[in-house]
């Protein structure tokens, strides 16, 4: 099946190991990634400091309106605030045709239109969804045995639509972490806030958000976190020195992308595939364990 | 008994009609759901359902001089639990929005940090990774920049070592002018206007 990867800013950078473990992994059961020609960034969930809620709907749409001109694939967005952008733009506009006339006002300026034609994706969604769990399983050639993973889902991945998953008791990540022979822990943090994009610029504030995610991990037997957002991934792994000076704890926890477990499990290179080097605090050790 | 409480509903009417989504809080039945459910609550000085009810009340000064409308994590969990399905992120947002518009500055580095964002979108049409928290820490001066250049460095130097960072500066996307010309009309004509 074919896509549209719209994989975002971030994946070029801080989760770099989301995007190098996505696509091996995604490919071997079948999945064909396109790029969406020249697109832009999402506006993630600050820009509002800078720009009217009008001018974030239309950056996005720019970016839908080119899928729709080209194949008109489902964008697939692994960043969950990508993610959240771009469905959101798509359920308003489908709910207000007066939005959607503004919307097309504002790309005839850049000579591009949008009908509301594309369907925007989390690859969470893809996965459970239109490969399923079965084909992930019957893929796996190193099962995770004995693994236990903190499945954290966080929040713009899920909320506020529930488009694959329950917003209040999300199952699908652990579904799929079950799928590579590993144990999904109960978490009841799952879907709590990690503090997001304003992580950097309200730390004091959001170091507590976190101190209590990975307590709740921990508390229930995890041996790593696996999530499927590079903010969730970023405020959870770097900053775990700066918390355990701050509250006293002793934490040290890998933090993984669900695509790189994949990858692992399905028996890839572990630096070249599932870019387990790109990890700050090394999980190379539990996984080595997991696999023998 | 003559009422002696006298609302005045001139905030109320600037608010619909000038904040992005501000409409949506004629809605709210005041349950505090949306307090409740926050992740920074806590560090509020008006959790959502007061800075609503303190719209309805006509208190200007203190909705827009308010920190919390700039607290937002973007979770939604409040646009989850409202049981009136009230956008109540959008809300904050669009109120903050409004509020920079009003020279009002609601958290200074959320503020600083959201609006370099925007900046690096219009200018480049994506993000630079390392550039943007450059920006952002030089945005109060030198001195506070270079002091918080040194107190992130670890975190930088750890992201470039473990290649997690772009080391080559972010180019324009090829139709950054025509982005351009989309954002600038999105900004005259969108409800909330653009920030001078």
């Amino acid at each position: 099946m074919k896509y549209f990867l719209y994989w975002g800013c971030s994946l070029e950078g801080t989760g770099a190991n989301f995007l190098v473990s996505l696509k091996p992994s995604c490919e071997a059961l079948g999945m064909e990634f396109e790029e969406i020609e020249d697109w832009n960034c999402c506006g993630a969930s600050v820009s509002y400091a800078g720009a009217n809620d009008l001018a974030i709907k239309v950056l996005n749409a720019r970016n839908l309106a080119i899928a729709e001109a080209h194949a008109g694939y489902d964008i697939v967005a692994p960043c969950s605030s990508c993610y959240i952008q771009m469905i959101k733009v798509n359920h308003e506009i489908q709910e207000d045709p007066q939005l959607l006339r503004e919307v097309n006002e504002c790309l005839a300026e850049g000579g591009l239109s949008y009908k509301g034609g594309i369907k925007v994706r989390h690859i969470q969604d893809v996965l459970y969804n239109d490969i399923g769990v079965d084909r992930i399983r019957e893929r796996v050639v190193k099962p995770l045995h004995g693994l236990k993973v903190a499945g954290y889902v966080g929040c713009q991945s899920v909320r506020p639509y529930g488009e694959y998953d329950s917003v209040n008791k999300p199952v699908v990540q652990d579904r799929l972490i079950e799928a590579l022979g590993a144990k999904a822990v109960p978490f009841p943090k799952k879907i709590q806030c990690c503090g997001s994009g304003i992580f950097l610029p309200e730390m004091d504030y959001c170091m507590k958000l976190v101190k209590n995610i990975l307590e709740d991990a921990l508390n229930h037997g995890a041996d790593l976190i696996s999530t499927v957002c590079p903010m969730c991934a970023m405020n959870l792994e770097m900053y775990q020195d700066r918390i355990n000076d701050a509250y006293g704890t002793h934490f040290d926890v890998p933090i993984v992308y669900l695509t790189q477990l994949m990858a692992v499990a399905f028996g890839m290179d572990l630096k070249k595939d599932a870019a387990l080097n790109y990890n700050v605090i090394p999980p190379e050790g539990v996984l080595q364990a997991a696999i023998g | 008994m003559e009422n002696k409480v006298n609302y005045d509903p001139s905030f109320a009417e600037e608010v619909f009609r000038n904040v992005d989504a501000g409409d949506e809080i004629k809605m709210c039945m005041n349950c505090g759901v949306c307090a409740g459910s926050c992740p920074l609550r806590e560090h509020m000085d008006y959790p959502p359902r007061q800075i609503f009810a303190l719209i309805r009340a006509g208190k200007r000064e203190e909705v827009l001089g308010s920190q919390s409308i700039m607290l937002c994590t973007s979770c939604y969990t409040c646009a989850v639990k409202c049981p009136r399905s009230i956008p109540v992120i959008d809300v904050m947002h669009g109120l903050a929005h409004y509020a920079l518009k009003q020279g009002y500055v609601p958290r200074k580095d959320t503020a600083a940090f959201g609006g370099e964002f925007w900046k690096q979108v219009y200018r480049l049409g994506r993000i630079d990774e390392k550039d943007l928290p450059r920006r952002v820490f030089f945005s109060g001066g030198l001195i506070e920049g270079v002091r918080a250049m040194l107190n992130f460095m670890d975190i930088g130097i750890k992201l470039m070592l473990h290649r997690r960072m772009k080391l080559l500066p972010e180019r324009k996307i090829k139709g950054i002018q025509s982005l351009r010309k989309m954002l600038d009309k999105a900004e005259r004509l969108g409800k909330g206007g653009a920030i001078a």
